[in-house]
């Protein structure tokens, strides 16, 4: 009979001990699961959000973080020059302001207008159903725009209504007219918070939106490097332009928020996975230690009729494994679904984009929970092991008939 | 022609209350068709006697030549290879693997010594026949009575086909009737040519042995 087939055995003999240690190890695996989604979770998250876009560059201003939206000046020269560029493919800008939705009989709901020179939306949103904004939009007809889901839902908007729309004015009342906008689309705007009231339009359309007077600003600004050509030679080339500005690859923002952001969530989760290890080292070895304490007159029989050292230890060890791997395994879904539990309350917080998630699954978390579960079984497997393998035969034959 | 032979075996535990001496300068030789039985009260050093020839227990001095090896003188694992493939033990409490069938448990020690799957098969349904209990080859310990579970233990412990079978306490955990039963097949198994030392407090079964020896306070009295 094979130690594997021994380990088996005992385990199904021992039923009660194993499906203790399966449930537990099944319980710290998830939990070591998560923290290993959790580690890394928000960076692949964000990365995902990025390159959702169809633009692998961002421009910003000089000053303040990346995505703190510093406006960058001369807007209108600067898409010209970066579009001239031989490393760029294409070039967008979008705009943000506040702005108020008012409707006949009902009170003015305030929503987040955004431009975009980009009628696909710079993947700042996705499209749930309806089309994206009308490129043949001119500043006479009626705008077209998409809408966030919760406005739609709120408001009982549809592709083909048509709201109105008051920009507002930073720090005053606003008297700019309404103007009337079409909408053609709804969509997930996953940059902003979870519930947001937001109204995507061309940029002629927020001009319009502020009395056809805007000034030369952008918030953001985005950029395509051509396919041939490597994308830092393109940031470094938009960098040139002008000192007032910044340009990041995806990669490299991705790198900063993972150097900078998200080094609490690494850390935290370090420190809890490590901690799951020892627990699931504890509960697995103290078993296995009670187990073989209460078999050590069959251990020494078993040495007695001349069963090799290696056989036992290599029982042992597959014991050790059967428990830690049908726990292991089970601590996937568990930890998947304790995950999603977990990121649900967690993207309450205020002001999270919707698209960004805490927990994330990536192939690396799996091998990383597949090496540290196999190294607990196997160091868990060690004291009892060297317990059996060294305990003295004869010795241990008297006492258990003495016992 | 000779088995194992002990010479001069002293065999002292270190205690903290100060060492015991559990043999004192035993000497003894198991041949070929020998029988042999050692008496004494409990605590005399008849198992630990036991253990020594059986190649478990090393002796603080002396030494034991099994068939005109120094065991002394080898490895833990070669000791190890002369009890799977040359020694039968039989132990008081049975010391079967409960989660084994009988079938499996007298299969096991022919699985460690490397026998191939027809020659297991074959070895261990004339065992179970030989102890008669082929009725019973696929129950669990736990299924079986006390004098079956030592029959197993029995067939267990001839299942390489040892040339010594060391029995300690064979029938100290069951009735009469059954020691009884117990007693007849370890006398099957010698006439059918394996040497037997066994340690017994059961005068019956020690009366059945061709050489009755006994051992007070440490010290073989022939």
């Amino acid at each position: 009979m094979t130690p594997l087939a021994l380990a088996w055995r005992t385990a199904r003999r021992y039923r009660a001990r194993a499906v203790l240690a399966v449930i537990g190890v099944a319980v710290i695996g998830a939990l070591n699961f998560d923290m290993l989604m959790l580690s890394r979770g928000l960076v692949l998250s964000f990365a995902d959000l990025l390159n959702a876009t169809n633009y692998n560059i961002r421009i910003s201003g000089n000053s303040g973080l990346p995505l703190s939206r510093s406006p960058i000046d001369n807007a209108g020269t600067l898409m010209k020059q970066v579009a001239a560029l031989p490393q760029i493919a294409s070039v967008a800008v979008m705009r943000t302001a506040s702005a108020a939705l008012v409707e006949p009989s009902r009170r003015p709901q305030g929503v987040e207008l955004v431009g975009s020179s980009d009628p696909s939306g710079l993947g700042v949103w996705r499209l749930l159903r309806g089309s994206n904004l009308d490129t043949a939009s001119d500043g006479t007809a009626a705008q077209t725009a998409v809408v966030s889901q919760t406005l739609a839902e709120r408001f009982s908007l549809a592709p083909g209504s048509t709201i109105h729309v008051r920009a507002g004015i930073s720090g005053t009342m606003s008297a700019l007219p309404p103007i009337s906008l079409r909408i053609v689309g709804v969509g997930d705007f996953p940059f902003e918070p979870e519930e947001s009231l937001v109204v995507a339009t061309s940029m002629a359309g927020f001009a319009r939106a502020h009395g056809g007077v805007v000034d030369d600003r952008a918030e953001f600004m985005f950029a395509a490097s051509r396919p041939n050509v490597g994308v830092d030679a393109a940031v470094d080339a938009i960098d040139k332009l002008r000192p007032d500005i910044r340009a990041f690859s995806n990669e490299q923002l991705v790198a900063n928020f993972a150097r900078n952001a998200f080094t609490y969530f690494r850390q935290i989760s370090v420190v809890l996975s490590t901690t799951t290890a020892v627990f699931s080292f504890l509960l697995v070895t103290t078993l296995l230690t009670v187990s073989v304490n209460q078999r050590l007159g069959e251990v020494a029989a078993l040495r007695a009729l001349g069963i090799r050292r290696r056989h036992i230890a290599a029982t042992l060890l597959w014991e050790a494994v059967l428990l830690v791997g049908i726990g292991g395994t089970l601590a996937l879904p568990l930890g998947q679904l304790l995950a999603s539990i977990l990121d649900g309350i967690l993207r309450r917080m205020p002001g999270l984009p919707a698209g960004l998630h805490f927990f994330a699954f990536e192939p690396q978390s799996l091998v990383l929970h597949v090496l540290v579960l196999s190294a607990t079984a196997i160091v868990a497997a060690a004291y009892p092991t060297w317990l059996a393998v060294r305990l003295p035969i004869a010795q241990t034959l008297r006492q258990e008939v003495v016992s | 022609m000779t088995i194992v032979e002990a010479c001069r075996l002293t065999r002292v535990f270190p205690m903290s209350a100060g060492p015991v001496v559990a043999v004192r300068d035993a000497s003894l030789r198991v041949d070929r068709g020998d029988y042999i039985a050692i008496g004494g009260p409990s605590g005399c050093g008849k198992s630990t006697l036991l253990h020594l020839l059986g190649c478990v227990d090393a002796p603080t001095s002396g030494n034991v030549m099994f068939e005109g090896r120094d065991v002394g003188t080898l490895t833990d694992s070669g000791r190890g290879r002369i009890r799977l493939t040359r020694i039968g033990f039989v132990f008081q409490r049975f010391f079967l693997l409960p989660m084994l069938t009988a079938w499996e448990n007298v299969e096991l020690p022919q699985s460690e010594a490397g026998a191939s799957r027809a020659e297991r098969r074959e070895r261990t349904r004339e065992l179970l026949e030989y102890v008669e209990l082929s009725d019973r080859a696929h129950h669990l310990p736990s299924q079986l009575s006390g004098g079956e579970m030592q029959r197993v233990a029995v067939a267990r412990a001839l299942a390489n086909r040892p040339a010594l079978l060391l029995a300690d306490e064979p029938t100290g955990e069951l009735d009469e009737e059954t020691g009884e039963r117990i007693a007849a097949l370890l006398d099957r198994v010698h006439a059918d040519g394996t040497a037997i030392v066994l340690v017994t407090h059961n005068a019956a079964l020690a009366n059945r042995a061709k050489t009755r020896l006994s051992m007070r306070s440490g010290v073989l009295h022939t």
